[in-house]
Formats: C-alpha cells, structure tokens, sequence
C-alpha cells in the first residue's frame, strides 16, 4: 500500500469577485471512499483543478505525501500521485484506445518496456469492459466508453489519490455498475478516492465519508449517516435547493 | 396521387424534354463504359490484393517499392540524358520534401500550426551567411571567431544553433497560444524576420539577397550538380530518419497525445511545456540546417527576403496537406511531386495530330502556363481538403499498412452505450 498523505490548508480562488473556494481545510490520510457533494456552483469542479494543478490557489497550501503541489502544473501533480478525471471526459480523439493508455503509461515510467505496459492495458481494459475496443480510435467510443476510458488511463498511473468529477454523469446505468465495481476495486488495492457526483444514491451508497460544499467552502465533513442529519446541511443543500 | 387540376411538374417537363433528345441514353452509355472498363480493373486489383496478402504482404512490398525509388533517386544523376536543369529541379524537390515534412512533425503530429518554418529556414541560412562574411565575437566565452578562421561548415552550424535558439524562444513564448492565435503569431513573427532582412539591407543585402559561403568548390558543373545533388538527397533521408526517429518515439506519442488535449495530456503526465519547446527547437534545427545547406551555393547561390514570404510559407504548407499532413514520409512525396509537377507545367505544350498546325504553322499549341499552373495547385489543394483530408497519398499509404497515420476509423464496431449494457447484462448470465 502506497503512502497517502493529501493535506489542504486554508485553499481559496477568486475568479474576479466571487469566491469560488473559500477557505477549505482537509486530510486525506488513508485509503478512503470520500463522496464530495454540493448544490451547483458550490466549488466542487474548481477545488478539482486547485488539487490537479490545472488553477494555482489565491491563497493556501496543499501538500501531497510531503510535497507542496499547488501551483505545480497538472503534470507534476499527476507525478507526485495524484490522478483525476473530467466531469466532460477528454479522450484523445484520433488516438487509439491503446495509445491513449500509453500515454500516461509511458509519461509515468519512460522506460518502461511497451510490451510490458501493453499488457497492463490489458487488464485494466478486461477489467473495464472495453477490452474489445483497444484499436478503435478513442473517438468511435460511446460516452459511457469513454468515461472507462478515463478511469482506466487513470489506473495506468497508479496514484496514491484519484479524483473521479462526475463519473456516473450521463452513463447507463448497467455502465454505473462497471464504474462502481471499478471503484471498489481500485479502493482495495489502498487507494484514497475522492468522488463528485450528483448521483445522491451511490454517494450515499459509497462513501464512507463525505465532504459537503457551500458557497465554496466546507460546512461538513464527517460520515455520510452524521452529514446527513447534519442541520447545516439539511438547509443549504439537501433541503430546499431545488437543483438536485 | 394525380396530378390532374395542378400546374405541370417542371422537374418532368425537364424530364421529358432530356429523354427525348436521348441525354439519358448517353448518361447509361457512360455508365456502362465505365462499368466495362471498371468492373475488371477492379477484380484484376481484387486478385493482385490477395496475392500480395498471400505471398510477402503489402508491408514486404511497401518497403521494397520504397527501396525502388530510392534506388532510382540514386541512380538518377548518372542518366546521361537528363539535363543540369532537371537536377536542379530535383534538388530543390529534396530541399522542399524537407521543409514539409518537418512541417508535418510540427503541424501534423505535434498540432502547432506554425507559419514560421520558413523563417527558421531563414535564420540558419542569413546567420551562417552573415557568419562567413563578418565572423562573430562570442564575449562571454572570450572566443573570436573571424571570417578566415571559419570554414563554410563552421557557418553552417553556427547558422543551425541560432535557429534552434530562436526555436527556443519562440517555443516558449508560444506555450500558452494554441490554434489560430499561435498562427497569427507566427505569421507576424515571419513577416517581421523578412522585414528585418529587407529593412538592414546594409548588412543583409536587402532584396537582393545574401551570398552565403559556397559549400562545395567544385570547378567542373556537371561534377558539381551530381555532388550537390547526392548531397541535397542525403539530407533529406537523414532528416526523414530523424523525423521518424522521434515521432516512433514515446516523444511522438506524447505530441500526438499534446495535439489532441493538452490538459488532458498535462492531466495525464505528460510535461507539455517541455515536449511543445523540444518540438519547436527540433524542427527549427532540421530547417536551419537544411537551408544553411541550401542556400550555401548548394541549391541556391543566395538568400533573399522573397523566399521568407508567406506565399512561400503556404506552399510548405499546400505540399504537406496534398501529401498527408499526418505522414511525414506522406508530406515529402507531397513536397518532391508537388514541385515537380510545378516546374514541369511552366510550359504546356500539345502536339497536334494528323499533320494539323496552328495559324502560324507549328503543329504544336504552346501554352506558357505563368500563375496559372499555380492556381491549378489551389484546385488541387481545395479537392483534397474537401474529399481526402488526409492527404492524396493517405489510401496508397494505408494499402501498404503505413502505421504512421492511425486515422481508420471501423465504424461497424462502434457501439451505444445501451448496447454495450446490454452484452454485459447478457454476459452476466
């Protein structure tokens, strides 16, 4: 089991006016299920690319397994051993479902030997249900295909946190169930993994703990049983918000 | 339903009117000549197909066909029959085969769409010239270099240095512009590297352009062209080597990767910053060198600001495309046959038959073709980019199972997520 230690202190962004992560503190210290929810705008997506590197914080500090990553860029941080998904998956179109797994292969490990690498895209593949689509170019793939497809080039990484935004987003649900396995899956082989999602059922069926956002910042964080009767949170977003 | 009562049907007076002057018939006669002639030229291929399967495969006898028009490349200088003009012809075609195809690593491979390889070609060869002529004092290293001291190989990779540090530059400058904003970026870097040299004609000889100097010293023209023109061919099949060295690479894999989404490949681990630089700095190196060459009485006996236009810049471009942006090998056949096909239109001539002549008694029409050999280029250039965006080569590619272009897409295989469920549902079981 890799050594996990995801460290948030006191995160923030401004995009102009608005706050969009305010303030947010949390550890991640072993191999959990963490369900992340909120009402729409509530910071979700944009705490994910603060974590990925993909936006450098306004403020605050987040440290992976002893390394400072915000501001890093998105490849560093995938490096240090954080890996995420795409609420609007981004398969590399006119790549080959094969090619889009050794990309990460590779740029994880370049000299690994490309037989070896093949293999192991494989597995994860067989594992996806997708295994029969490894030559197709990734853009014939359905959506749901491609949501795999992202979850397993994420596996080819082997990160110690993996940030999955949105993954049963528009998926049938016989496809959930892949996904789900999926995830019980990777969390056995002593993965931390943090989820976004809508779907209320599977973050409640999931999870075994949840982060509840508002307006940018954390109001609870705790288990899902607690979150839920939690006041705060029964009226900022499990009460009358009518989005969800 | 009738049409009793309606004004008549246009479409059926046209109809008629075309039946009875027997358009049809000629259309079906048409038809069925094409038919005659096409049905066995299509199984006579059919069975040459299986044939080839069966016997050395199509990848045996793609490299075997390659290894012909090499052979034929190297054997070419020696046909007695073929002018200096022809090998000059054919020297230029490597040159420009060059151009494109480190184009199509840029452009094709790498997605940055740069008008500013021409420039790069620039730089090494006004920098080697401007070497040779006036030397260069390097202060920080306490070297001084002085034109005796300096051979024409020196300049050359003097010259080749420089565009790879301006590669470099530009390289990073360009980091955070994609598509249509890093075009017009490097247009007007281009635009103002020509004007540069237009502007400084002191130093640079303004339009008339910069000797640079001469590479080989060879007394004897015949001699001279058979040299320059191993030469000119010898680069071209190493900086092909070396183009495909790198894209067969995991370096070529994370360009593409890089072409496709770049967060998605940054997501993914891939260093983006680095491969965009490395990717500018490499193709500005193989056109710095290769004009360096060039212009180095090689193909050219001098450098003017003309070539650095973006006409020219376009042409690069025009030959890529027609070739297959996406094939390097693709892009520089398009490059070689592309100019060729353009030196030998300068003059169209059709001989005319049976003893006929024409009002001033020559039995031949002559057509000085001018620009319009090029404006047939453009509609060469608009039927590939409408029907055979890969490029005109792209099917024989493809035949000879070139991997370099994984575009075929099988849609039979394509499937729903609802099917996908469902195998899975019958799979359980």
């Amino acid at each position: 089991m890799s050594e996990i230690n995801l460290e948030l202190n006191q995160v923030s962004r401004r995009f102009g006016g608005l706050q969009a992560v305010d303030h947010v503190s949390f550890n991640v210290t072993k191999p959990e299920l963490i369900g992340m929810i909120g009402p729409n705008g509530a910071g979700k997506t944009t705490l994910t690319n603060l974590m990925s590197g993909m936006l450098k914080p306004s403020s605050g500090t987040i440290y992976l397994n002893g390394r400072r990553i915000d501001g890093h860029p998105p490849y560093d941080v995938t490096r240090a051993g954080l890996g995420r998904t795409f609420q609007i998956t981004r398969a590399l179109g006119r790549m080959s479902v094969l090619e889009n797994m050794l990309v990460p292969g590779l740029a994880h490990n370049p000299r690994a030997s490309k037989v070896d690498l093949t293999e192991r895209a494989h597995e994860i593949l067989t594992l996806l249900t997708i295994d029969h689509l490894t030559n197709e170019l990734s853009r014939a793939l359905s959506g749901g295909q491609r949501k795999l497809l992202e979850l397993g080039r994420l596996l080819m990484l082997d990160p110690a946190v993996i940030i999955l935004d949105e993954p049963f987003a528009g998926v049938h649900p016989r496809l959930q169930d892949t996904i789900t396995n999926y995830i019980y899956r990777v969390h056995d082989n002593g993965k931390a993994i943090i989820f976004i999602s809508h779907n209320m059922g599977a973050v409640f069926e999931l999870s075994e703990r949840l982060i509840v956002l508002h307006h940018g910042a954390v109001i609870a964080d705790g288990d899902p049983q607690t979150v839920r009767s939690d006041p705060a949170v029964i009226d900022a977003y499990l009460g009358h918000d009518e989005d969800d | 339903m009738t049409n009793r009562g309606r004004s008549p049907d246009p479409q059926a007076i046209a109809r008629n009117l075309l039946g009875s002057l027997g358009i049809y018939r000629v259309i079906d006669g048409i038809h069925r000549v094409g038919a005659a002639i096409g049905a066995p030229v299509s199984a006579g291929f059919k069975r040459f197909e299986t044939r080839v399967d069966a016997g050395i495969g199509r990848r045996r006898l793609g490299f075997i066909l390659l290894g012909l028009i090499i052979l034929y490349f190297l054997w070419f200088p020696n046909d007695t029959s073929q002018s200096n003009y022809a090998k000059t012809v054919f020297i230029s075609g490597f040159f420009y085969a060059i151009m494109s195809s480190s184009w199509a690593l840029l452009a094709g491979i790498a997605g940055q769409f740069s008008f500013g390889h021409m420039a790069f070609m620039g730089i090494g060869a006004y920098v080697a010239g401007l070497i040779a002529r006036d030397g260069i004092v390097f202060a920080l290293l306490g070297v001084n270099v002085t034109p005796e001291s300096i051979s024409a190989v020196g300049a050359i990779i003097l010259g080749t240095a420089a565009a790879g540090l301006v590669g470099l530059v530009i390289g990073w400058l360009l980091l955070r512009l994609r598509s249509a904003y890093l075009a017009l970026f490097t247009i007007a870097f281009s635009e103002l590297f020509r004007i540069m040299m237009l502007t400084e004609y002191d130093y640079t000889g303004g339009s008339n352009g910069l000797s640079l100097r001469p590479l080989l010293e060879i007394a004897d023209v015949n001699t001279a062209r058979q040299v320059e023109y191993y030469l000119m061919f010898g680069l071209l099949i190493l900086c092909l080597l070396a183009l495909y060295w790198v894209a067969n690479s995991p370096i070529g894999l994370f360009l593409r990767a890089m072409r496709e989404d770049e967060d998605a490949a940054s997501a993914l681990g891939v260093n983006v910053v680095r491969y965009k630089i490395l990717v500018f700095v490499f193709t500005s190196m193989i056109v710095g060198f290769a004009g360096a060459i060039f212009y180095s009485d090689v193909g050219s006996e001098r450098i003017i600001p003309e070539q650095l236009e973006i006409l020219q810049m376009s042409l690069i471009i025009a030959y890529a495309v027609i070739g297959g942006m996406e094939s390097l090998i693709g892009a520089a056949a398009g490059a070689f046959i592309s100019r060729y096909m353009l030196e030998a239109m300068r003059q169209v001539v059709i001989s005319l038959p049976f003893g006929m002549t024409t009002h001033d008694g020559s039995d031949a029409f002559v057509w000085d073709t001018g620009y319009w050999r090029f404006a047939l280029f453009g509609v060469v250039m608009v039927f590939t980019l409408r029907y055979m965006r890969n490029g005109l080569l792209f099917p024989i590619i493809t035949w000879f199972g070139g991997r370099d272009i994984a575009m075929k897409e099988t849609v039979s295989k394509r499937e729903s997520d609802d099917e996908h469920a469902a195998r899975l549902e019958a799979d359980d079981e």
